[in-house]
């Protein structure tokens, strides 16, 4: 085993042909791990230098790169995520998804610090990592099966030291449907952007690590002055000391409504009866459904939903879910508020492989073209396809999962489904991936985020602005604030992109921000992490993550919204409300500049200079 | 002047309801009617930490976050809650 050069980090990239059934370690080079620390950093780094962003996200020449960081393996709070980076097949511009539980723990266990899977195999495979040996294996006897299912069986067999974790891909991944999802721990997702997709066309149907490599600390004394910050703080702080314990994320339902942000039917408004919202509440769920709460690994927070409901001849089905943006996405989005149908249909969802915000919203598309009579297709197919048809919303997982009828056509994502349809301004989507449950119109800062986010509209990765309909004005900048949103939602943005190169979890900023990390990071490393450092890698990620979109062909005019919203004002406050395209366009290139970006967005060569990257992104 | 107050989230556990209606005198302030909230240990508590509002308190007046010192017309309707997040 190569020694680490840097401690926190192992060393080890471990990269995978499966076209050519090729298995290699690479030393990682320090200064690669110094600049872009793991998770997201790393991978977008390694994805960058691996793949022409040009090509085909389905062909063999993508790459699924998977990183942890110099946290993972010590014992920060919810350090155990999972960061996934791909060219999307929905979107064709960078794919960069995330995911708790514990494989992510799992992996950095197995002795490295990323893996980069390349090719395409001819047959389903999956890949067996642990410290001393790892295999390209046969899949054929889990090929068709769900990630439940295919996770019970490969965790049983195979030899080596426990716990083993397992990672894979459900029918959806393997029909290629483009917004398929990637699960670990059974109902842990690496949701968007359609990673199973990519998964698929490899033949690639999991990742299997065991290990107990360990990650030791290079100076104990300063990690734990962070360690102890951070803990102290999560305490203190409510959301993660106890709401999310207690409502899950759910428990932003009422809310939301109640300052007009809630999308309802397709986005037509955000109009909704106070009771019907109340039946998809947070607190309807832990009233009901819900079984009890958890935590992933390392993590004292446990905002997890583990639910039951009645299965079809009253039988109970187990699962865990639904989320907040789940709940909204397959609920109101569709015009449906029947709490059990949603949770089912979440299961479903979970066990196929397919991520629920974009199904949700490709579901929503598709009821409003069928209202409007434009898939004559629903009618002759028997399915009932219009807003509040709860069977409908929960026979579309099977159906989009195998391709099957109408499903085939709505496995393709809304904007295609609109598209094919003639009409792809009833796609509520930025960049074609689907709008996540915030209605942009009731903020322009988070507005601003899903416009410029680097994946299409995303809170996870476009800045999480939502707080600022709380706060806003009496703490925080004003909701509808064009001045100030750019250089908010560009802070917002790059918390994000700290903690997904951390694998740590978005709830800990409602504890704290950066610095106890700054000092946890150091003292693993040994070496000087400040929090002005973590900004430069920042700017770092969010450089390359542009330039790798430019390069697969994506302008400053993608950065825009559908129609709809700025056509169709919403009431806020009892205020009309819309985004409003010369104020919009005004938002961007402030944004551009406060991120070094020219008019155009492109980050200018000054900039990349100050990042120490070439004009080319190397 | 009567003024109606929404509780969500945990609160409507420690406030006893979904919503209770306060009476406050002419140019009372937001402020007033979260001192007239805080009418039990446990319930101040909640609301405030060292005399000022715990900093994860929403108050929204009319759906937009409230200033405190502002005074109220009968016609408005107070939100008062913990912030939760989602995802």
């Amino acid at each position: 085993m190569l020694p680490s050069s840097v401690p926190g980090w192992h060393g080890r990239i471990l990269e995978v042909d499966l076209s050519a059934g090729r298995i290699e370690v690479k030393p990682l080079d320090p200064a690669l791990a110094l600049d872009y620390l793991g998770g997201r950093g790393l991978a977008t780094r390694l994805l960058y230098d691996a793949i022409d962003p040009a090509g085909d996200p389905l062909g063999p020449e993508n790459a699924v790169v998977i990183a942890a960081s110099p946290l993972i393996g010590t014992n920060a709070p919810t350090a155990g995520r999972g960061h996934m980076v791909f060219k999307s097949p929905l979107t064709g511009v960078i794919g960069t998804s995330n995911s708790g539980g514990t494989w992510g723990a799992g992996f950095k266990a197995s002795g490295y610090d990323a893996l980069i899977v390349t090719g395409a195999s001819p047959e389903p495979v999956f890949l067996d990592i642990a410290p001393d040996r790892v295999e390209v294996r046969a899949a054929a006897h889990v090929w068709g099966k769900t990630t439940h299912e295919t996770t019970d069986i490969l965790s049983a067999e195979g030899e080596g030291p426990r716990p083993v974790r397992v990672l894979c891909i459900g029918p959806a991944g393997e029909n290629l449907v483009r917004f398929a999802a990637v699960a670990n721990d059974r109902n842990r997702v690496y949701g968007r952007c359609g990673p199973g997709a990519v998964w698929g066309s490899k033949k690639l149907k999991a990742i299997r690590v065991r290990g107990r490599e360990k990650t030791t600390l290079a100076d104990k004394d300063k990690y734990r002055s962070g360690y102890d910050q951070a803990l102290y703080l999560m305490k203190q702080a409510p959301v993660t000391k106890r709401l999310l314990r207690e409502l899950g994320t759910a428990g932003l339902v009422e809310l939301i409504d109640l300052i007009n942000m809630l999308p309802h039917r397709n986005f037509q408004d955000c109009l909704h009866r106070e009771e019907d919202v109340e039946r998809i509440s947070g607190e309807t769920i832990a009233r009901t459904i819900l079984h009890k709460a958890a935590g992933c690994f390392l993590c004292p927070i446990g905002c997890q939903r583990h639910t039951r409901v009645a299965g079809p001849g009253g039988r109970e089905e187990r699962g865990e879910g639904p989320e907040y943006e789940t709940v909204v996405l397959m609920g109101p989005v569709c015009g449906v508020y029947d709490l059990e149908a949603i949770t089912r249909a979440n299961y479903r969802a979970n066990e196929l492989g397919l991520d629920t915000i974009s199904f949700g919203g490709t579901v929503a598309c598709a009821m409003e073209l069928a209202e409007r009579g434009l898939i004559p297709r629903a009618g002759r197919d028997g399915l009932d396809l219009r807003f509040g048809n709860a069977a409908a919303l929960e026979a579309l997982t099977s159906l989009v999962a195998r391709r099957e009828g109408l499903g085939g056509d709505l496995a393709e994502g809304s904007y295609r489904l609109a598209a094919s349809s003639g009409h792809p301004e009833y796609s509520m989507t930025v960049k074609k991936l689907e709008i996540p449950a915030y209605d942009p119109r009731a903020s322009y800062t988070q507005a601003l985020g899903y416009a410029t986010s680097p994946t299409g509209a995303c809170h996870l990765r476009g800045g999480y602005a939502v707080s600022l309909a709380f706060f806003g004005g009496t703490r925080e900048i004003p909701r509808f604030s064009l001045l100030q949103s750019p250089v908010a939602i560009r802070n917002m943005q790059n918390a994000g992109i700290l903690q997904d190169s951390l694998g740590v979890c978005r709830f800990t900023g409602y504890a704290f921000s950066s610095d106890p990390w700054a000092r946890m990071v150091s003292g693993a490393t040994g070496r000087d992490f400040s929090v002005a450092r973590f900004e430069e890698i920042e700017n770092r990620v969010a450089a390359l993550e542009r330039l790798f979109n430019l390069r697969a062909g994506a302008t400053a005019a993608d950065d825009c919204f559908p129609a709809r919203f700025s056509e169709t004002p919403i009431l806020v406050g009892g205020k009309e409300r819309r985004i409003v395209p010369e104020e919009m366009e005004r938002m961007k290139r402030d944004y551009y500049r406060v991120r070094g970006w020219d008019e155009d967005g492109r980050p200018t060569k000054a900039l990349l200079e100050a990042l120490r990257l070439r004009e080319d992104g190397r | 002047m009567r003024i109606r107050v929404k509780f969500l989230a945990t609160f409507r556990t420690v406030f006893g309801g979904r919503e209770r209606d306060v009476e406050v005198p002419q140019g009372g302030t937001v402020g007033d009617v979260l001192d007239l909230l805080g009418d039990t240990p446990e319930r101040r508590k909640e609301l405030f930490a060292g005399g000022a509002l715990r900093p994860h308190v929403v108050v929204l007046r009319n759906g937009s976050p409230a200033v405190l010192g502002a005074p109220l017309v009968p016609e408005d309707t107070l939100a008062v809650f913990p912030f939760i997040t989602g995802g």
